[in-house]
């Protein structure tokens, strides 16, 4: 058997070490802050010591490097050839979701295998990643035709509206600039990239046109009425339509005074956390219930993060991530391969637009979507996905020079 | 470096992506220098507005205290019982959650859309989407949180009153206001336990989640009404003073509403503190988080000049005269210093009525009966006309002014046998017989003709003057709110108002002005000691109310004099002679208050007056004691009294009497002086 941190006939290292030192900070950052989130609520409850949410984030990893080491056994070459086969698995899981999914918070995203619930929109993730890093790795010629431009759209957008259905704004859109950047660095030309780009833009303004301001029976998009109130608290959009009553103004103020509470107590916990922080287990937000409490440990953890850290504190959670990413691009740099070079691009874009969706709405930089910021947000299956992202780069470092 | 290689380094594609990385977290590093750094002030200040709420807590009140340091007001604990609505949050939630299934099932019947049956339509209708019309509206989930919370508090509230055995009331409206305005706050839900409830709450288990046992600090009235419009009362204080800082809510305070309550107020009511209670996004205590931001200061204590057993003494004295009806005012001072010593007034009021608060009939029966009998404290704001006893000052001015002690003066005889003084055609009534008159006959019978005849040839100006030099017409300067100035004219004054003879004749004899209990003490004071006119001190010393404190006390001084009347002694002598004769002898009027071996020195009066609309009279009896070494002067005033040597001479006799025997040892029971 190989080990994988023993690669054949080469002497160099093989463990990317500030890859991983940068994960692990942020996985000790991680189970630290979701202690601090829900240590209490999970003492007040009684709970026992391993059924603590910061436990379970703790054994998420563990799994999770167990699923790292498993997968650089393999060199991703030939994981790469089952990748069709991983994706149209995800479709069938993400079909699933609808026949046998169950539901939180009027969300249906889980399929439950007893003692643990799965989400499928993550594996699919990485499934369409192998999928389209496969698809684009065939000689740039090819790339050049009109056809497989938009079997490669195809790929992404049969699992983006399926997630966008469930409904998973954030998790669904993360797949259009994932598959831009892939098709982008493959060498896909600029002249179909800027017009689809442009074509996507009018389209998206138009949507958000209707969503916003159009009449109620002109709106032809039908999106959650929760989603269509957070993008009207987003763009600034007075609830109360011209011409209500005051009645209905003063329930339309509400309402979005409702809406717009998350991410204004979210603004508040991160400003007043100011340079230095309130201390680790000393802001108030979350314990006083003005974080959601549904939302402090997962969607929300940078909220606390930077309450009780304070700038410097989000600024290392930044550093850290930026580590990841960038070592993620110099190992897309150094692949050995096209296949490696757009897998390594992939995983890079994908948690770039995590994190910066994720942090982004926490700071008002972006609408409310619930997506989950990587290692750091609680929930198993996006924790088991981001470690499982970070050992496609190690696996390709690992084989960057074996063939 | 070896992270930012990847900006110059690679081919483009991968550069570019790079630098866009690069940029969005830049991006997001400035949009947090933005929040954390230039905007956290703001921040901070809004986390903390929603989180904290700050509590004005009242400093404990000082006590005032007898001379010798026996309580006069202090404070007591009164128990209460607290609701504590945060700990009842679950029962709230789980009646909420059943209330709402009966509503929406109701809603549905209404709505048209029968309650699933059978078990496949019941699990149809958890995969449908709810509609709008079995959905509760905002407006519905209001009242229906509102309904749970009166229903859960309202049985809470219902299971205390059996375990104690009373009924308690608890309105909605209650209990709505107190969750609006301040639900980090306990409701207060028995407002006083008698000592048994409480024992019976802290001996049994005590086991109704939410509700506690909380102990205040409340006035307390060892002695009942005893010195009342001295000490005065308290009210509810609700001014919101911007000074002590920006609270929240204020926890109750009172503030001195008469007296040295009001007086001494700043100093009794000491420094108010500040907690910090944290709430919860719902508005409620979250847990028992507390902070003392700043720890209230005790007010300091009182400390007056006020000799508690005697204080009993008069008051029992004043309250003999009259069968319970009495109206007046008696005031001892030590003559030496100024020093009240003691100070009734009649009718009094039970201040230890408004700590409970008091009911609008009692406060209209002491504070808005009819004029005369309304609760004021007579000793110093009350103007009377002086009477007789203003014959004191006019002896003075006359004696100053060169009368002949020996000078007969004969009294013309009137109608029924008794003197009369004849101004022009008026005839003046004279108590006194006719017959011949020297000056200590005179003063000791009391003539009106003697002193109106004299009084006459002195004029306006000589006998106002030496008025004046006593401090008559002007506030005799105790430090209590509630103090009158009389009615005394200088002679410029009395002949701008045309004042004419007759009017002389008449402020002769100590009628047409007036005079406060207190200003007569003032000048019995001087009579006695010779001439000097005593600021009257009411307040010993204010004392730090923290037992550990080692402030030295602030003492007022003693005997703080305010003018010296420079006679010559031969006048003081003799009108202190005539004082001692008029009860010594037996022909004098304030015989009555004679006494074995003290040797009492007084004037009677009995002014005839208009007071509240009729004819009526104003009985004096104004005195020093002993006429050897004056150690006590004691005023004493009753309205509507039948005459100054009949009515208020007994009076002083028995205060004599009690401060004589305590010299003497005789008394018992009473802490020694």
């Amino acid at each position: 058997m190989i080990s994988p941190l023993v690669a054949p006939g080469t002497r160099e290292a093989h463990v990317d070490w500030p890859l991983w030192i940068a994960a692990f900070g942020l996985m000790l950052v991680g189970v630290a802050f979701i202690y601090s989130a829900t240590g209490d609520t999970d003492a007040a409850a009684n709970l026992p010591w391993w059924r603590y949410r910061a436990i379970g984030h703790l054994f998420a990893f563990i799994f999770g490097l167990g699923a790292v080491f498993v997968l650089c056994l393999v060199d991703y070459g030939r994981l790469a050839r089952w990748s069709l086969v991983a994706y149209w698995l995800s479709i069938v899981l993400l079909v699933g979701v609808f026949l046998v999914g169950v539901s939180r918070n009027g969300a249906k995203r889980w399929i439950d295998f007893g003692p643990i619930q799965f989400q499928p929109s993550e594996f699919a993730k990485l499934a369409f990643l192998f999928a389209l890093a496969n698809f684009l790795s065939r000689p740039p010629e090819e790339l050049r035709l009109p056809g497989n431009f938009v079997k490669a759209l195809g790929m992404a957008l049969l699992p983006f509206a399926l997630i966008l259905k469930e409904p998973d704004l954030g998790s669904s859109l993360v797949f259009m600039p994932t598959a831009l950047v892939m098709m982008f660095v493959a060498g896909v030309p600029r002249a179909m990239l800027g017009k689809f780009l442009a074509g996507t833009g009018i389209i998206a303004a138009l949507i958000l046109f209707d969503v916003l301001f159009a009449p109620p029976n002109w709106k032809f998009i039908k999106l959650e009425e929760y989603q269509r109130r957070r993008l009207m608290v987003y763009f600034n959009v007075d609830f109360a339509p011209s011409g209500a009553t005051p009645d209905q103004a003063r329930q339309a103020r509400l309402l979005q005074r409702d809406t717009a509470m998350n991410v204004d107590q979210a603004m508040i916990s991160i400003g007043s956390g100011g340079l230095t922080g309130k201390g680790w287990r000393l802001g108030t937000q979350h314990s006083l219930g003005f974080l959601p409490r549904l939302g402090a440990h997962n969607d929300f953890i940078f909220s606390v993060i930077a309450e009780e850290k304070g700038f410097l504190g989000s600024v290392t959670v930044l550093v850290l991530y930026g580590v990841v990413l960038f070592t993620g691009i110099r190992i897309a740099g150094e692949a050995r391969d096209r296949l490696g070079r757009l897998l390594a691009t992939g995983v890079v874009t994908l948690l770039f637009s995590h994190i910066f969706v994720n942090i982004g709405m926490n700071i008002r930089l972006m609408p409310v979507t619930g997506i989950p910021l990587p290692l750091l947000s609680a929930g198993g299956t996006s924790v088991l996905c981001s470690l499982v992202a970070i050992g496609i780069l190690q696996n390709i470092h690992l084989y960057r020079r074996h063939y | 470096m070896l992270l930012f290689d990847q900006l110059n380094k690679g081919d483009r594609a991968l550069r570019t992506v790079a630098w866009v990385a690069l940029g969005g977290l830049l991006l997001l590093g400035a949009q947090l220098w933005r929040l954390q750094i230039f905007s956290a002030a703001k921040y901070r200040q809004s986390q903390e507005t929603q989180s904290f709420r700050t509590v004005r807590v009242p400093a404990m009140r000082g006590k005032i205290l007898d001379r010798n340091g026996i309580e006069l007001v202090g404070n007591a604990p009164r128990y209460q019982l607290d609701l504590y609505l945060d700990e009842l949050r679950p029962q709230f939630e789980t009646e909420y959650q059943h209330r709402k299934l009966q509503v929406l099932a109701a809603k549905r019947v209404a709505a048209g859309e029968p309650e699933p049956t059978g078990f496949f339509a019941q699990f149809l209708d958890k995969f449908r989407h709810k509609k709008r019309g079995v959905r509760l509206t905002r407006d519905e989930i209001g009242a229906l949180e509102r309904q749970v919370r009166y229903t859960v508090v309202s049985n809470t509230v219902a299971a205390v009153g059996q375990r104690m055995g009373m009924a308690i009331g608890l309105s909605e409206e209650a209990l709505q206001h107190h969750y609006l305005q301040k639900r980090f706050l306990p409701l207060s839900i028995v407002t006083s336990c008698t000592p048994q409830q409480v024992a019976q709450i802290t001996e049994q288990g005590w086991a109704i989640p939410g509700v506690a046992l909380e102990q205040v600090a409340v006035r307390s009235y060892p002695h009942g009404p005893l010195a009342a419009h001295l000490v005065g009362n308290l009210k509810r204080n609700d001014i919101y003073d911007e000074d002590e800082g920006v609270f929240d809510y204020r926890l109750p305070d009172y503030v001195g509403g008469t007296g040295l309550e009001k007086s001494f107020d700043h100093e009794l009511r000491g420094v108010a503190g500040a907690k910090s209670i944290l709430v919860n996004s719902a508005g409620y205590r979250h847990r028992q988080a507390e902070e003392i931001i700043t720890p209230a200061e005790p007010g300091q204590n009182l400390v007056t000049t006020i000799d508690l057993a005697l204080q009993v003494a008069v008051e029992q004295a004043l309250n003999g005269v009259k069968a319970g009806d009495e109206r007046g005012a008696v005031v001892v001072m030590n003559p030496a210093n100024g020093d009240v010593l003691a100070m009734a007034s009649a009718p009094a009021f039970d201040p230890s009525e408004y700590v409970n608060g008091i009911s609008t009939e009692r406060y209209n029966s002491y504070f808005l009966a009819a004029p005369e009998r309304r609760s004021v404290n007579r000793a110093s704001i009350g103007e009377y006309s002086p009477g007789s006893t203003f014959k004191i000052i006019n002896a003075l001015a006359l004696l100053e002014n060169g009368l002949n002690p020996a000078e007969i003066y004969t009294v013309e005889a009137g109608p029924g046998g008794k003197g009369r003084y004849m101004l022009g055609r008026r005839p003046i009534g004279d108590t006194a017989p006719p017959g011949d008159y020297d000056f200590r006959r005179a003063f000791i019978r009391s003539s009106n003709s003697y002193f109106i005849n004299y009084g006459l040839k002195l004029g306006w100006d000589r006998l106002m003057a030496m008025g004046h030099r006593f401090g008559l017409g002007e506030h005799a300067g105790i430090r209590i709110g509630e103090e009158a100035p009389g009615f005394f004219p200088t002679g410029d004054e009395a002949r701008e108002r045309g004042w004419s003879q007759g009017n002389l004749a008449n402020v002769s004899i100590g009628q047409e002005i007036t005079v406060t209990p207190l200003q007569m003490a003032v000048v019995l004071s001087a009579v006695a000691n010779g001439g000097k006119v005593y600021w009257p001190r009411i307040v010993d010393r204010l004392e730090s109310g923290d037992v550990l404190s080692n402030d030295k006390p602030v003492v007022v001084k003693p005997g703080q004099l305010r003018s010296q009347v420079n006679l010559q002694p031969r006048s003081w002598e003799l009108v202190r002679a005539a004082m001692r004769d008029d009860v010594a002898d037996d022909e004098g009027s304030g015989k009555a208050s004679r006494l074995k071996n003290f040797a009492v020195c007084g004037k009677t009066g009995t002014a005839e007056i208009k007071g509240y609309g009729r004819k009526d009279k104003v009985t004096w009896f104004t005195s020093f004691a002993p006429y050897e070494a004056p150690r006590y002067v004691v005023i004493v005033m009753v309205e509507s009294g039948g005459s100054g040597g009949g009515t208020c001479a007994p009076v002083a006799k028995k205060v004599y009497e009690f401060l004589r025997d305590r010299e003497q040892g005789l008394t018992k029971g009473v802490a020694a002086r």
